[in-house]
């Protein structure tokens, strides 16, 4: 009795540390982080050309999934030249200080149907909290991955200053990432 | 006052578009030529900004003050050579057709740029055209030189209007000025009361 019940507990206890993780994904092209805003009473799409995310996910083992992002802010595009010419300087993004924004999570919950990411985002020298949607589809070995959320500019000083007017340019900003992930 | 015009002069509403879409245009034309310069900044934005709401304004104005005009009529020309009511008439023609070209080639120009356009923060206008680098551009030029020659015009108008006034003395401009009383005996039709 005690023999197996020492064995029980030393299975589950080497089996526990894979019982409890994720599966690891990695990122494949076609992948693409963007957001809209909007300027003037239009809005406008952006996206980031250079950015990397290691994923580690299974809606069954949402505790111990994880997204942990890095995103490149000086390869932010959105059509236009003047726009794009400012979001890297200082009143905006300022990647002279700041190159790099970084999203990673401390919690996931079930809200509903829908999975929810909390994490900490850091972005301008800021860091604070922010939720993302998710929304995972096993294909194959792997997975298409769609997170959208909402940041709110003004909270991390982007387009701060003389720029904070949100009449003119929104105050938030929609994230949008799809994802197309292998598994590792 | 009478807000019609009358055989005499101009009523109060054809004055009031007349001189409303003159400041209006001058104005933008001029405030038009300063903004360039600016560095970029959110003033820059907001100069821009209002530099669109009263050029579209400026727009709005002239299509209620075509439709008024053509309900209103106009008083009878002033007695006057041939030659210079055919000029005056031309030049109402031509002024008319600056009056719209510059706010809509603005709204092209825009268009082609790719940028929004909002009246006075309130509501979005469409663009009239997809967005093209290289014909922005050129429309950019275009709307500059439409207020340089629209400034020509202007300054025939203005100048005919003030040969009347100081050397032929009689009331081509006081008919069309918002305060002025007409001068006795000048009139071409229609008895002085």
């Amino acid at each position: 009795m005690i023999r197996r019940a020492v064995s029980l507990a030393l299975t589950l206890a080497l089996a526990a540390p894979f019982a409890v993780s994720a599966a690891d994904y990695s990122v494949q092209a076609g992948s693409t982080l963007g957001f809209t805003s909007n300027f003037q009473g239009s809005s406008f799409d952006g996206h980031f050309n250079k950015w990397t995310a290691a994923i580690s996910y299974d809606p069954a083992k949402l505790a111990s999934s994880k997204f942990d992002v890095t995103v490149d802010l000086a390869t932010a595009k959105t059509g236009d030249n003047d726009r794009d010419s400012a979001l890297p300087g200082p009143d905006f993004f300022n990647v002279a200080k700041y190159p790099q924004a970084h999203f990673v999570t401390t919690a996931f919950h079930q809200q509903g149907n829908q999975v929810v990411a909390d994490g900490m985002l850091t972005l301008r020298g800021v860091t604070k909290p922010v939720s993302l949607s998710v929304v995972f589809k096993p294909q194959g070995s792997g997975a298409t991955l769609d997170v959208t959320g909402t940041v709110k500019r003004l909270d991390f000083g982007v387009g701060g200053g003389q720029y904070a007017d949100t009449s003119v340019i929104g105050a938030d900003v929609k994230v949008i990432a799809h994802l197309v992930l292998t598994a590792k | 006052m009478s807000l019609r015009s009358d055989d005499r002069r101009w009523g109060s509403v054809a004055k009031f578009f007349h001189w409303i879409v003159a400041l209006g245009i001058l104005g933008n034309g001029v405030w038009g030529l300063l903004m360039t310069g600016m560095a970029p900044s959110m003033s820059k934005i907001n100069i821009y900004a209002l530099h669109k709401s009263i050029g579209l304004t400026v727009l709005a104005l002239f299509a209620l003050r075509l439709a008024w005009r053509l309900y209103d009529g106009a008083p009878p020309d002033e007695a006057m050579p041939r030659w210079q009511r055919f000029g005056a008439h031309v030049t109402h023609v031509v002024l008319y057709g600056f009056i719209l070209a510059l706010p809509l080639s603005g709204w092209l120009f825009n268009s082609l740029h790719g940028y929004p356009l909002q009246w006075f923060k309130l509501f979005n206008l469409p663009a009239l055209a997809a967005r093209n680098d290289d014909l922005s551009e050129l429309a950019g030029e275009v709307h500059e030189w439409l207020f340089y020659l629209l400034l020509v015009v202007v300054i025939g108008h203005a100048g005919a209007a003030l040969k009347h006034h100081y050397f032929d003395q009689d009331n081509v401009l006081r008919r069309m000025l918002p305060f002025a009383r007409l001068r006795a005996g000048k009139t071409s039709s229609g008895e002085l009361t």
